[in-house]
C-alpha cells in the first residue's frame, strides 16, 4: 500500500488544465462545412456516408450540402472524398448543443431552413407520448453541481468515453459532476445508445423516478438519432422519441472533452469550456 | 475463409456432432443458426488445422429435436434460433426467449424469410418466467436492467440462501438493436460501419472479421502491409481493453490507486489507436480491401509509444500482483472447472483461465496470424486470479507483438481495388481473436449476390453462462468482482 501511495505521489497531477482543447492533428473529429463552393453535380460525400447524414441539393443552379451531425458517426470518409474542401474535418471538441436544429448544417443558409426543420421531426415515431420537459427557467439550477444518472442502451463505447471523462486526465468531478447510483438523487439523466424496444420502458421509469427539475442529455449519435440502427424493427431511433432532451452531444462516440462540454452546457457553465491559450 | 454449404440430413448431423464434440475430438461448434428459417446451419471448427465446415440441414414442420440435451453448448444458440426464426428445438431443457422481450408481437420472428407453416402456433409466452428456487429461507434478489455504475444493461436474478448464491439466472437482450438484420439492409460496401457498432470496444475486431469474410467471398488478396497494419491495430484494441479491465479489478478490490493509474494508462493505449487510425476506438480503419493509410512516421511513434507504455505499466501491474490482499481476494473465487468450461464451449479469457488452449490467433488465419501469433497466455486456476493473470499475460504479449510487427511492417499500398459485386450463393467466414475471445462473422449471399443473412457470434455469447456456473455457491458480495473478471459484452451478445 505504501508503495502505491509513493507511486501515485511521484506521478504528480495528471489533470489537463486546458479545458476542451482542439483535437490533435490527424485525429478525426466531426465534419464541418466551409465557404468553399460545392462542385456542381458532385455527390461523392453522399455516396460514401454510411448513415445518410449528408444530402446534396440545388438552389439557383448551385450545388449545396446539408449535413446532419445528429446522424453522422464521424467516420471522416466524406472529408476524404470531398474535392472542393467544402466538407472539412472539424478539430473542435466543443460540439454539444441545446437543440436538435443546431446539429443540422447547410451551405445554403436561410434558403434551406424549412427543409432543415423537416429533417428534425422526420422519423420520430411516438411524438405524442413524449412528456413535456421540466421548466428550467433558472439556468443556474445545477450551476454548482449536478448529479447524473447514466442509462446505457448502446454499444458501450459512449459509456467508456463517459468513464474516461471521469479519469484523472479529464476529471469532470472538478466541475461538480457526480455519477450517481440511483435516479432518486439524480438531476441529470445521461442516455447513451439508441434506446431500442428492450430499454424503452426501463428508461421511462428511470426518468419518472427522478425529481424535478430534470435535464436529459443524449450522449452520442445513437442517442440523438439512432445512428446506424435508425429505422429498424427494434425501434432504435434515439432518445427524443421517448423523452424531452435538453442537450445533444454528437459523435460516435463523442470525445471525453465533448461529453464534458455537453454536461457543462446542461449546467449552464459552458463558458468554462472556452479553450484558454497556453 | 470461403465455405461450401454441405447439405446434411438430420440423422447424419446428429452423428457428426456426437463425434465432433466427443472427448477424443478437438473440434468445436462455432455457431448454430438459420439462413431463411427453413433450415439450420451448423458451423463446425477444426482448430488444429485451421479449417471449418458448414452443414445445412433442412427443417421439416418448423421443428427438430434439440441438440442441447446432449451438447450443452447449444443451449443459447437454440433459444436465439427460435427468437429470430421461429424454429422450435423440441425437448430443449430450458426453452424460453433469449433476446427478444415482451414488447414484440407473439409471432414476430425478424430474420425469418419464408412463411410460417399455416398450422404453426407459437406456444411460448413472451412473458419471461425466471427459474424459481424453492425452499425455506431462499430469497430472490433482482438486479438490473439498469445498473448502478456506467455499464451496459442486463438483468441478474439471484436466488440466495443467506449470503450464498444458489442460482443465478441472467436475462439479456435489453440492447438488442437488430444489428444482424441491418447488416443485410445496407449496401455491403458500407456494412463495416454497422459491424463496428455491434460492440464498440470490439469495433476493430468486428471490422476485421467482417473484412476477412467479405474478402474470402471475393477471393480477394490484400497487401502484405495491410495485413501487418490490421494485426497491429487488433493488438492495440486488445491492449486498451485489458488495461481498463485489470484496472477495474483494482476498483472492485478497493485499490483505487491501481484503477486510476490504469485509467490514465488506457489513455496512452487509446493514443496509439489515434495514431494508427485517427480514432480512439479504431473506427473506420479496416474495410474490405485494406486499411486507411498509415505513414512511417506514425508507425515509429507507435513503437515509441509501446515502449513507453510498457515502462509505465510495469510498476502498476507489479503492485497489483505483489499485493497479498488482492491475491487472496481473487483466489478460489468465481471458480470454473476445465471440464464444464469445455462442455459449454467457453472461449477467450475464460477458457484460457481454465487451461484450455483456445486462442484462435494460433489456429485460424487472421492478418499475420497464425504465422506471428504470440505464445498463448494460459492459466489453470479457473478463478478470478487466473483470469486476471491471463489478461496481464496478454498485455505483455500484445506489447511485444506490436513491436515485432512494426519492425517488420513492409512498405507498399494499404488497399487494393474491390469488385462492385459479391458472387451469388457464396458463404464467407471470418474468425478473429477479439479481446474477449473467438469472434465469428458468417455471411451468406443469395442468387443475386446480395447479403441475405449475416450472423455474428460474439465471444460473450458463449461465455455468459460461465458467470452463472462460476458464481454458484459463492457469496453474493463476490459477484461484482467475479463479473468484472469476466468483463463480458452485453451489446455484442444482444446485437
Ligand atoms: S463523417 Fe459523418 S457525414 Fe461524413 S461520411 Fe462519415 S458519417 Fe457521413
Ligand atoms: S453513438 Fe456510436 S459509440 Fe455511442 S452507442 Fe452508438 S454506436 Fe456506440
Amino acid at each position: 500500500m505504501l508503495k502505491l501511495i509513493t507511486y501515485l505521489l511521484q506521478q504528480g497531477v495528471a489533470t489537463a488544465k486546458n479545458i476542451c482543447p482542439d483535437l490533435a492533428e490527424g485525429v478525426i473529429g466531426l465534419p464541418m462545412l466551409t465557404d468553399a463552393p460545392c462542385q456542381s453535380g458532385c455527390t461523392a460525400c453522399v455516396e460514401v456516408c454510411p448513415t445518410d447524414a449528408i444530402s446534396v441539393f440545388n438552389i439557383d443552379d448551385a450545388n449545396h450540402v446539408r449535413l446532419d451531425l445528429g446522424a453522422c458517426i464521424g467516420c471522416g470518409y466524406c472529408v476524404d472524398v470531398c474535392p472542393t474542401g467544402t466538407i472539412k474535418n472539424n478539430p473542435t471538441t466543443r460540439v454539444a448543443v441545446r437543440t436538435r436544429e443546431e446539429l443540422i448544417l447547410t451551405t445554403a443558409g436561410a434558403a434551406a431552413e424549412a427543409a432543415n426543420k423537416e429533417l428534425v421531426t422526420q422519423g420520430r415515431t411516438a411524438a405524442a407520448k413524449i412528456p413535456t420537459a421540466d421548466s428550467l427557467s433558472k439556468a443556474s439550477w445545477f450551476g454548482r453541481s449536478v448529479a447524473a444518472r447514466v442509462v446505457s442502451t448502446g454499444c458501450s463505447a459512449c459509456d467508456m468515453e463517459l468513464g474516461a471523462a471521469g479519469n484523472p486526465i479529464f476529471d469532470m468531478e472538478r466541475f461538480g459532476v457526480h455519477i450517481v447510483a440511483s435516479p432518486r438523487f439524480a438531476d441529470a439523466l445521461i442516455v447513451t445508445g439508441p434506446v431500442s424496444k428492450g430499454m424503452q420502458e426501463a428508461l421511462v421509469s428511470c426518468y419518472g423516478a427522478m425529481s424535478s427539475p430534470r435535464v436529459v442529455i443524449a450522449l452520442g449519435t445513437c442517442a440523438i438519432s439512432g445512428g446506424v440502427h435508425k429505422g429498424g424493427y427494434a425501434e432504435a431511433n434515439g432518445v427524443d422519441n421517448i423523452l424531452p432532451v435538453n442537450v445533444y452531444i454528437p459523435g460516435c462516440p463523442p470525445h471525453p472533452w465533448s461529453i464534458i462540454h455537453g454536461i457543462l452546457l446542461a449546467m449552464g457553465k459552458e463558458h468554462l469550456a472556452l479553450a484558454k491559450k497556453k | 475463409m470461403k465455405l461450401e454449404r454441405q447439405q446434411t440430413p438430420f440423422h447424419e448431423l446428429h452423428d457428426i456432432l456426437d463425434h465432433a464434440l466427443s472427448k477424443s475430438s478437438d473440434k468445436r461448434v462455432g455457431l448454430l443458426t438459420s439462413i431463411t428459417g427453413g433450415e439450420i446451419a451448423t458451423l463446425l471448427l477444426s482448430p488444429k488445422d485451421g479449417t471449418a465446415e458448414l452443414m445445412v440441414t433442412a427443417v421439416e414442420n418448423n421443428k427438430y429435436s434439440s441438440f442441447s440435451t446432449h451438447h450443452a453448448q447449444f443451449h443459447w444458440f437454440e433459444r436465439a434460433l427460435f427468437d429470430f426464426f421461429g424454429i422450435v428445438p423440441e425437448g430443449h431443457p430450458r426453452f424460453k426467449h433469449l433476446l427478444l422481450h415482451d414488447q414484440y408481437a407473439q409471432d414476430f420472428f425478424p430474420l425469418r424469410k419464408i412463411d410460417l407453416p399455416t398450422d404453426f402456433r407459437n406456444a411460448l409466452p413472451r412473458r419471461y418466467e425466471f427459474l424459481e428456487v424453492k425452499g425455506e429461507g431462499v430469497y430472490e434478489l433482482p438486479v438490473g436492467p439498469i445498473h448502478a455504475g456506467v455499464i451496459e444493461p442486463g438483468h441478474f436474478r439471484f436466488s440466495c440462501f443467506g449470503e450464498t448464491i444458489v442460482n443465478l439466472e441472467i436475462r439479456l437482450g435489453w440492447v438488442h438493436r437488430g444489428v444482424e438484420k441491418r447488416l443485410t439492409e445496407v449496401p455491403w460496401q458500407k456494412a463495416h460501419f454497422v459491424a463496428e457498432a455491434a460492440a464498440s470496444d470490439t469495433a476493430l475486431a468486428n471490422a476485421f472479421a467482417h473484412a476477412i469474410a467479405i474478402e474470402s467471398i471475393l477471393d480477394l488478396e490484400i497487401t502484405e502491409r495491410a495485413q501487418y497494419l490490421r494485426t497491429i491495430a487488433l493488438e492495440i484494441e486488445r491492449l486498451a481493453v485489458h488495461i481498463i479491465d485489470v484496472g477495474g479489478i483494482g476498483t472492485d478490490i478497493g485499490l483505487l490507486g491501481i484503477s486510476s493509474a490504469m485509467g490514465r494508462l488506457r489513455g496512452k493505449a487509446l493514443a496509439l489507436a489515434d495514431l494508427i487510425s485517427g480514432s480512439r476506438f479504431l473506427r473506420g480503419f479496416i474495410f474490405p480491401g485494406g486499411v486507411r493509410p498509415v505513414s512511417e512516421r506514425k508507425l515509429s511513434e507507435i513503437k515509441a509509444g509501446v515502449i513507453a507504455l510498457k515502462k509505465d505499466l510495469t510498476p502498476v501491474i507489479q503492485m497489483l500482483s505483489d499485493n497479498q490482499m488482492a491475491t487472496e481476494r481473487m483466489k478460489d473465487i468465481g471458480k470454473l472447472s476445465k471440464s464444464l468450461a469445455a462442455e459449454f464451449g467457453m472461449v477467450g479469457i475464460i477458457g484460457k483461465a481454465c487451461g484450455i488452449d483456445c486462442d484462435t490467433r494460433r489456429q485460424f488465419q487472421q492478418g499475420k496470424y497464425p504465422e506471428l501469433a504470440p505464445e498463448p497466455s494460459i492459466e489453470i486456476g479457473g478463478d478470478i486470479l487466473a483470469r486476471t493473470a491471463v489478461r496481464v499475460g496478454e498485455i505483455w504479449s500484445s506489447l511485444k507483438t506490436i513491436e515485432t510487427l512494426v519492425d517488420n511492417c513492409p512498405h507498399g499500398e494499404e488497399k487494393v481495388t474491390v469488385p462492385e459485386m459479391l458472387p451469388a450463393n457464396a458463404t464467407g467466414l471470418g474468425i478473429v481473436e477479439a479481446t474477449r475471445g473467438e469472434l465469428i462473422h458468417l455471411i451468406f449471399t443469395d442468387e443475386d449476390g446480395k447479403i441475405c443473412r449475416y450472423a455474428i457470434k460474439d465471444p460473450s455469447f458463449d461465455n455468459w453462462t460461465a458467470i452463472s456456473i462460476a458464481i454458484r455457491d459463492n457469496l453474493i458480495a463476490d459477484f461484482p468482482l467475479c463479473n468484472k473478471s469476466m468483463a463480458l459484452s452485453y451489446s455484442g451478445n444482444d446485437l
